[in-house]
């Protein structure tokens, strides 16, 4: 927004530790931003519980390089796909499932569109073209159906199947 | 699959019960087959243990049961009170000293408890947005037998609606009710509880039938050999006009033949019909209006004096007739009176299209005309082709006129204007639809060609028949087209790709439509007239 150096925002982590990004890394968040424009020129640390040390720094990485990204247009939403990640995005989610858990709280707390978009894809992507035995086994999910159950769930789906 | 349990089978016996109990890490029970299992290969240990007072000395042959299970507690202990570099060089050390068996061990056992059920764990409104993001319904389905909670998740309409939208497939409220019932809606308590996946379902299923499945309802083959004329398929009759003088009525939701309308002493031409009120017209240079209920003949318009060709109802009491005298009339059938003579073209009124109060007409005498219906003034004469206009396309705003020049024109209704000439077509254009911004046109080339009308420029060119294309209808997904080649082609409108022939091939299409799961076909084969109807609805499994 300014020609001058940009002022830091600092940003305490659920542990206590201390970050210092520039004001529009942070205004990536809604939240933040939100609370930046409320309290205006403020040396305050900005606490955020509900965000570890790690999963900060990750959502910062992240921030930085989309900062001079264009604000996400809502009605896009229509055409959203779950291929359409590139190449830096695919290996910012690399990471193991717990992580991955963590930033799509992360994002969806400071209200970060385009990464909560990013990471719930990639979950989708881990869904995709698997069969149930094999969902079940990428996210060490327990079946638990009767085998009556299981049956008629089959039956609900068959409809899908073979088309 | 554990091999680095079977060394410790000894001491498994007695401790594993009590080590589940006291196992400090455990946040969700540990599968029952893989059991905390200690290690006594410390003395494999390269440099001495960092922290002594942690491990007392280690005799090379192992402890004693007792004092094993003492050693397990005291290093457990001793790790819940270091902190977290500290445990995590503590862990790297042990990781070091560990073999490649006992490391898949590690990862075997680590990496079931790294993993999460997203869909389960996080809050219901993220979990909704996941899925969002597919929208494959097979993937949804199998997701859907995953587990009890996946499944109760995959239940919710939210998804469902989403990819109904994805899909293109749009409520259709307002025809709905007219549809016959179906097998998804047969219960009075599902119509009222409508559901997005029912509804998701069933439109699925009729899209793939319509890609590869469907079936024939029923074929009629006539004693005669008439040709169809005119054909109207909508709400609950197929109405077919025959060159014989005859006008056939068939049911919509079977296929099956109703009734005939006779008193044309000429063979019929032209046709259309609105709820129970059919108008006709043909040779015998007569307008008829008919009850379809009774079959009665309720009037008979004289004035025209040449072959009735084009007939449009504006509504039950409006229709308009278009003549090879080259005049139009308005009527008013409730009355059967004349209301407006429209004079003006100077050869046979070929085509027509009305929309609101206003009639378009394409003439054999090159031009178009714009007409009032109410006041029976021509507003605009759209002049440019070169040659005949065979057919008429007309949305309220746009008009379109497709002529032997092989041209189409676009025209204003307002100012009456020439919008744009639309070339490619290498022969006469006698087939057209519009619907929105897309133009659909086919040509006696035997080409369909797709058109948007924001740019003019055609951007699918079908190589579609062998001869002239005789009949084509689209809408949002697909054409259907028929050909002098005798066959009937489904394609898909977004790519142009040919999807399947819709019937065994006859000598030559006369004329099709279709609706959303039906499509009636009338043809010649084998010299007979035939007319089959294709249901592609959802069956009863």
């Amino acid at each position: 927004m300014s020609t001058i150096e940009q002022k830091k925002v600092k940003l305490t982590s659920s542990e206590g530790t201390e970050f210092q990004v520039e004001r529009s890394v942070a205004e990536r968040s809604v939240l933040l931003k939100n609370m930046l424009e409320d309290v205006g020129e403020n040396d305050m640390a900005i606490p955020l519980p509900n965000v570890t040390g790690p999963i900060l720094t990750k959502v910062i990485d992240y921030c930085t390089h989309h900062r001079n990204d264009p604000i996400q247009n809502h009605d896009d939403d229509l055409k959203k796909t779950s291929e359409d990640i590139d190449d830096w995005d695919a290996e910012f989610c690399k990471v193991d499932q717990g992580t991955l858990f963590e930033l799509i709280l992360a994002a969806n707390y400071l209200d970060i569109k385009p990464l909560l978009d990013l990471t719930c894809k990639t979950v989708a992507n881990m869904i995709k073209n698997k069969s149930p035995e094999e969902i079940r086994a990428t996210f060490n999910i327990t079946n638990d159906f009767t085998p009556e159950e299981e049956e008629q769930v089959r039956k609900e789906n068959e409809w899908c199947e073979e088309r | 699959m554990l091999k680095g349990r079977d060394t410790e089978d000894s001491s498994l016996g007695t401790s594993n019960s009590q080590e589940k109990q006291t196992l400090p890490i455990m946040q969700r029970p540990i599968p029952p087959e893989i059991p905390w299992v200690t290690t006594t290969n410390f003395h494999s240990l390269p440099t001495p243990a960092p922290s002594p007072q942690l491990f007392p000395p280690v005799n090379a042959e192992g402890f004693p049961p007792s004092a094993q299970e003492e050693f397990s507690r005291t290093v457990r202990m001793g790790f819940q009170n270091m902190d977290n570099l500290q445990r995590q060089r503590l862990l790297a050390e042990l990781l070091n000293s560990c073999n490649t068996e006992q490391l898949v061990f590690v990862s075997n056992y680590i990496s079931p408890r790294l993993k999460r059920d997203f869909l389960k764990d996080l809050p219901i409104e993220l979990s909704l947005h996941i899925l969002s993001f597919i929208n494959d319904p097979k993937t949804l389905s199998r997701a859907s037998s995953v587990s009890k909670f996946w499944r109760s998740l995959l239940n919710d309409e939210f998804t469902w609606k989403n990819l109904c939208v994805r899909h293109h497939f749009r409520r259709r409220s307002s025809a709905a009710p007219k549809l016959p019932p179906s097998p998804t809606s047969e219960s009075p308590s599902r119509i009222n509880k409508f559901s997005y996946k029912d509804h998701f379902r069933r439109r699925y299923i009729v899209e793939s039938n319509w890609k590869h499945g469907g079936r024939t309802l029923v074929t009629h083959i006539s004693p005669d050999t008439g040709v169809v004329t005119s054909l109207q398929m909508c709400q609950s009759y197929i109405v077919v006009g025959m060159d014989n003088k005859k006008i056939h009525i068939f049911d919509v939701s079977d296929g099956k033949y109703i009734k005939t309308l006779s008193g044309h002493e000429g063979g019929v031409w032209a046709l259309q019909y609105m709820d129970e009120v059919l108008v006709s017209g043909g040779c015998d240079r007569e307008v008829r209006v008919w009850d379809i209920i009774t079959a009665k003949c309720k009037h008979v318009l004289h004035g025209h004096t040449s072959t009735v060709r084009s007939l449009k109802m504006k509504d039950k009491t409006i229709a308009v007739s278009g003549s090879r005298d080259a005049t139009l009339r308005v009527w008013n059938i409730e009355e059967g009176l004349l209301l407006h003579l429209l004079a003006g073209h100077q050869a046979s009124v070929r085509c027509m299209e009305i929309y609101g109060d206003i009639v378009v007409s394409g003439s054999y005498d090159c031009s178009a005309r714009v007409w009032d219906i109410v006041t029976g003034e021509c507003l605009h004469v759209l002049q440019g082709h070169y040659s005949q206009i065979y057919s008429i396309a007309f949305d309220g705003e746009k008009i379109v006129t497709g002529s032997l020049d092989s041209t189409a024109r676009v025209w204003s209704r307002q100012t009456g204007f020439c919008l744009g000439v639309l070339q490619g077509h290498t022969s006469l254009v006698g087939q057209l639809q519009l619907h929105e911004s897309i133009l659909v046109t086919g040509g006696s080339d035997g080409a369909i060609r797709i058109w948007d009308l924001d740019t003019n420029r055609c951007v699918q060119h079908i190589a579609a028949h062998d001869n002239s294309v005789t009949c084509l209808q689209f809408d949002e997904k697909r054409i259907v087209s028929g050909g002098n080649d005798g066959h009937v082609k489904l394609w898909d409108i977004e790519t142009g790709d040919f999807i399947r022939e819709m019937t065994s091939a006859g000598n030559a299409i006369w004329r099709l439509a279709f609706q959303e799961t039906k499509a009636v076909v009338l043809l010649q084969r084998e010299g007979k007239t035939v007319m089959e109807v294709l249901d592609f609805d959802a069956q009863e499994s």
